[in-house]
């Protein structure tokens, strides 16, 4: 089984594959081994958003290098670029946007398939563990790269016992373009 | 009434039992009995494997029929890895092999599974409840004594 774009889709660039349980098993050893290393969840959680923001602030370049798409007008459009073309991409899954607030500012991505969580079943002593928070610091990490602050947090999840993935993507600031220079330099 | 299958027993490549599990309701010394069977069909399996040693067998997973007790008939399963699958069939019906291989190949795909959980721990005895519900519905597939076999699909 291979992840990569989906067959057939307008945008489906071409990308490197790799195959899914390989996928999956690295992701479970790095979590494992986080958990180990640092003892405290709530330690591993941030690692994990962490490390997911790291990657994210270097995978907006690549999406955008080869998604070919125009410049988002709102946060709205942003959001779903990412559930139906950025998700699609890397993970192959796509995911619906939903449950807006009035304002226009906060979001659930919703997912029903989650690769990285495959075969997983969470113990009882790990229960406060954000497994997929990752994907957490990915989303933070790559928007903050085109100048939107967002803060995201789990409000569902399956290995919990809920029937999806909810990420709750908050729009805190849009930031204008910084400048390296001063005007009067 | 009686059921197909009685019991399903992992045993790990060290001869550690990892998983038994009686579908009947069963005493403390029911499972005694249960565990005194699985014991004695490891060295069943044994046997079997020294007498593939020959250059001319292939690699079989399935054991077949390891040898009938007064209520049971065990049959087992070896993967690559050591880790056996041993069944113990309660029915008098004269068993279909195709049958019995069909659940201990879906037992097999159960089992790799819950090893691919990152929390799992190998050698330990497998304590997850979705191995224990999806264990029940392999094995409510293979046909009761008495039911038409139409119709049942891998």
């Amino acid at each position: 089984m291979l992840r990569g774009g989906p067959a057939g889709a307008r945008n489906a660039p071409s990308l490197e594959q790799i195959n899914a349980e390989v996928f999956t098993l690295t992701y479970g050893s790095i979590v494992r081994q986080l958990i180990s290393d640092f003892e405290d969840i709530e330690e591993v959680n941030k690692q994990l958003e962490q490390m997911g923001y790291n990657m994210g602030i270097r995978l907006v370049d690549e999406f955008l290098a080869k998604a070919k798409i125009t410049r988002c007008s709102s946060f709205r459009d942003t959001a779903d670029v990412v559930a139906k073309q950025a998700l699609p991409m890397f993970l192959n899954v796509s995911a619906n946007v939903a449950n807006w607030n009035p304002d226009q500012t906060e979001c659930s991505l919703i997912l029903t398939d989650n690769p990285l969580a495959d075969f997983v079943e969470l113990p009882e002593e790990y229960r406060e563990l954000k497994y997929c928070n990752v994907l957490a610091g990915v989303v933070r990490g790559a928007l903050e790269m085109v100048n939107m602050e967002v803060e995201c947090r789990w409000v569902s999840d399956m290995l919990k016992g809920d029937d999806c993935y909810e990420l709750r993507i908050k729009l805190n600031e849009h930031r204008d373009e910084k400048f390296p220079f001063k005007d009067d330099d | 009434m009686k059921m197909g299958i009685t019991c399903v027993a992992f045993i790990g490549p060290q001869n550690n039992p990892m998983y038994l599990r009686s579908m009947d309701p069963a005493t403390d010394d029911h499972y005694l009995k249960l565990h005194y069977i699985v014991h004695c069909a490891l060295d069943a399996v044994e046997e079997k494997v020294l007498l593939k040693r020959g250059p001319s067998d292939s690699q079989d997973v399935y054991l077949g029929l390891l040898y009938p007790t007064e209520d049971y008939r065990v049959y087992g399963y070896l993967t690559n890895t050591h880790v056996k699958i041993i069944l113990l069939l309660d029915d008098e019906a004269p068993i279909k092999d195709e049958a019995v291989l069909r659940v201990l190949r879906r037992l097999h795909s159960l089992y790799v599974d819950t090893t691919s959980n990152p929390f799992h721990k190998f050698g330990l005895p497998i304590t997850s409840p979705r191995f224990d519900a999806q264990l029940e519905q392999i094995v409510a597939l293979y046909p009761r004594p008495g039911a038409s076999l139409g119709g049942f699909t891998t």
